[in-house]
């Protein structure tokens, strides 16, 4: 019992375990998916930043170079400090302006002018990036941005943007960091501030020195100090145009995603548990119905062993006794079944002898064997007639007999002196009597059976045997016993048996059994197969010889 | 093995085919319900053989109806079962008709 609830708890801590697991992986497994697929958002949210902010600073840089070549195309002095003058005022970092070839012809930067052995910078010819603004002078484009890097020219980081003059070639603006975002900011503020990513996530723009440009979470805090977000939130930062660009999304609308997952993973497992555990639960049930099956087995076996042990077993039982021998045997059937046999002496010269055979088989047959053994030997060894020990086994079998549970008994008292047998015969088959050589059923009319109904008046025979006359008793286990085609072993190839030859000892107890087994063949034995022999030898004369028979 | 019931008023018939053994009898015991009949035959004209088992249950149907002040009959049983009931006695307790 201890075994089997500690394998349960066992085996319940197993599936809480695995569950635990189980679960515990599925919240690894869509931590991990939720983190990949908040970075995937990330991603795919700052292509479309990095266009829109690029857009609109192009936009607005577009804006101011076209209001530069307003000015030159007014007449505007093209030398350096007027250049120079011209790029504070549109709070540019420098001015160019080139001819149709691409040379520069005017730059607020004296580098890229044409001086004493040098020729003028030439957008066509001087490599890098820089002819990528000759789409203007072929008229391909009126307008031409670049995106904010390091110049090819002198390493400085600038964002270049051209657009056309009317009268062949183009006028560019170069930007520094602090330039292009001084120009475009006022436009970025309010960019990004109705855009979410994943739910609850945004874009956050600052300025180089950190300052919050637009912040999708507090709109109006722009220009107070930006810092990196904690780790609630899973994010990334891009420089786009000079702008260093935020793109977040807090871990817990991520994790609301999960919850569900796992939820519904959990919901998923509970099922799968289930299933396992109805599976788990119909091993452990055939197991514990086999494991009853062989305790019942084993206990069948042990009221077996209990039975037969309570039946004298000893023989000869009375090694000193010369009037008479007695041998009984029992060989029980696959069940347990309620036939015993007993003799017992129940004065100085009486001795009695019975078999007897209860209704039904198993646990409660045993039982009910035991019980009527005892109390018909209780009864007798108290030296009542042996019809009064009937009566009243009787009644005490009757009392709480709710089964109906009965047992047929066929039991003699022989006086060893004289050989005078009393009988009683409760519904139990007749027994066979041998005498000079025949076998014949030792028939009288039978009173009921032992158990059945109170208040029987049991009959009692009588006897007279003759020194060498023997009683056979058995059950119908032996009688009854089929062959292949059904047939019964019956009275008649027992009678047969029986006065066959003279049978010594218990020997004809062994002949008997050898041939119901030789009638059954390969059918398997029906019933508990008893058997009992009592010989009557008679006093042996005073001299010693051999005794005498007794024709009384 | 088989069992057919048969009530007429307060008269219950119950028709048993077949060998009354220890495999049969759980079923006839389920069949011997007497409800409030007051007289019960049990016809046993096609059994051929009843064990102990069996007459554990006529055993029983008697004490039933002798509880109950009523009476139950045997009928038409035939020679080897009637051999069965001579040699344990329940001839001399049953009414057998």
């Amino acid at each position: 019992m201890t075994e089997r609830r500690s394998l349960n708890i066992k085996l319940v801590l197993s599936v809480v375990a695995a569950f635990a697991l189980s679960m515990a992986f599925t919240w690894f497994l869509h931590g991990w998916l939720s983190e990949r697929d908040a970075y995937a958002l990330i991603d795919r949210a700052f292509e479309n930043v990095e266009d829109e902010i690029k857009d609109c600073v192009d936009e607005r840089l577009v804006r101011q170079c076209m209001a530069v070549r307003e000015r030159l195309e007014e007449g505007y002095p093209q030398d350096v400090a007027s250049l120079q003058a011209l790029a504070r005022e549109m709070r540019v970092t420098e001015i160019s302006v080139a001819d149709s070839k691409g040379d520069v012809v005017g730059s607020s930067e004296p580098d890229y002018l044409a001086g004493p052995g040098k020729p003028a910078f030439n957008f066509a010819t001087a490599g890098g990036k820089a002819e990528d603004m000759m789409c203007l002078v072929t008229g391909d484009e009126t307008e031409y941005c670049q995106p904010f890097r390091g110049n090819t020219a002198n390493g400085a980081w600038r964002k270049f943007v051209g657009v056309w003059r009317p009268e062949g070639g183009f006028v560019e603006i170069g930007c520094d960091g602090a330039a292009l975002r001084g120009l475009s900011r006022a436009s970025i503020v309010d960019l990004f501030r109705n855009w979410r990513v994943g739910g609850k996530g945004g874009i956050v723009v600052t300025t180089a020195p950190g300052l919050v440009l637009s912040d999708y979470v507090e709109p109006n805090r722009e220009g107070s100090q930006w810092i990196d977000p904690d780790d609630t939130f899973y994010w990334k930062r891009k420089e786009i145009e000079s702008f260093p660009t935020y793109v977040m999304v807090p871990k817990d609308s991520a994790a609301v995603q999960r919850d569900v997952l796992v939820g519904a993973t959990a919901a998923l497992n509970g099922a799968a548990l289930v299933f396992v555990a109805l599976l788990v639960g119909i091993v452990i049930s055939a197991f514990v119905r086999r494991q009853m099956r062989l305790q019942a087995a084993k206990e069948l076996e042990m009221a077996k062993d209990i039975q037969l042990a309570a039946l004298p077993n000893v023989f000869p039982p009375f090694p000193d006794e010369t009037r008479f021998d007695i041998w009984a045997s029992m060989e029980t059937a696959k069940e347990v079944g309620g036939d015993f046999y007993d003799f017992y002496f129940t004065g100085q010269d009486r001795v009695l002898f019975l078999v007897a055979d209860v209704s039904g088989k198993g646990v409660p047959a045993a039982m009910f064997m035991m019980r009527a053994k005892t109390l018909i030997k209780s009864i007798a060894q108290t030296g009542k007639p042996l019809a009064q020990v009937f009566d009243e086994a009787n009644e005490a079998l009757c009392e709480g007999n709710s089964s109906n549970t009965f047992v047929t008994v066929w039991a003699g008292e022989i006086d060893t002196r004289t050989g005078h047998v009393t009988y009683v015969n409760a519904g139990h088959n007749f027994p066979v009597l041998l005498r000079g050589g025949k076998a014949e059923f030792l028939k009288s009319r039978p009173s009921l059976v032992l158990g059945a109904m109170p208040g029987i008046c049991y009959r009692a025979g009588e006897l007279q045997l003759a020194p060498g006359d023997a009683i056979y008793l058995y059950t119908d286990g032996i009688v009854e016993q089929p062959d292949a085609s059904g047939e019964l072993y019956g009275d008649a190839r027992l009678l047969n048996l029986l006065s066959a030859r003279d049978y010594p000892r218990n020997a004809a107890l062994a002949a008997v059994v050898e041939d119901v087994r030789r009638h059954a063949a390969d059918v398997e034995q029906a019933d508990d197969c008893t058997q009992l022999v009592i010989r009557y030898h008679g006093e042996p004369p005073a001299d010693g010889g051999t005794p005498e028979p007794s024709l009384k | 093995m088989e069992v057919k019931t048969k009530t007429e008023g307060s008269k219950l018939t119950i028709a048993v085919s077949g060998r009354v053994d220890t495999v049969t009898a759980p079923e006839l015991e389920a069949a011997l319900k007497f409800g409030d009949a007051t007289s019960v035959v049990i016809d046993l004209g096609n059994v051929p053989y009843m064990s102990s088992a069996g007459l554990r249950l006529l055993l029983s149907s008697h004490k039933t109806m002798l509880g109950k002040g009523g009476e139950l009959q045997i009928a038409n049983v035939q020679p080897s079962v009637k051999e069965v009931l001579a040699i344990t006695g329940f001839s001399d307790i049953f009414n057998l008709a």
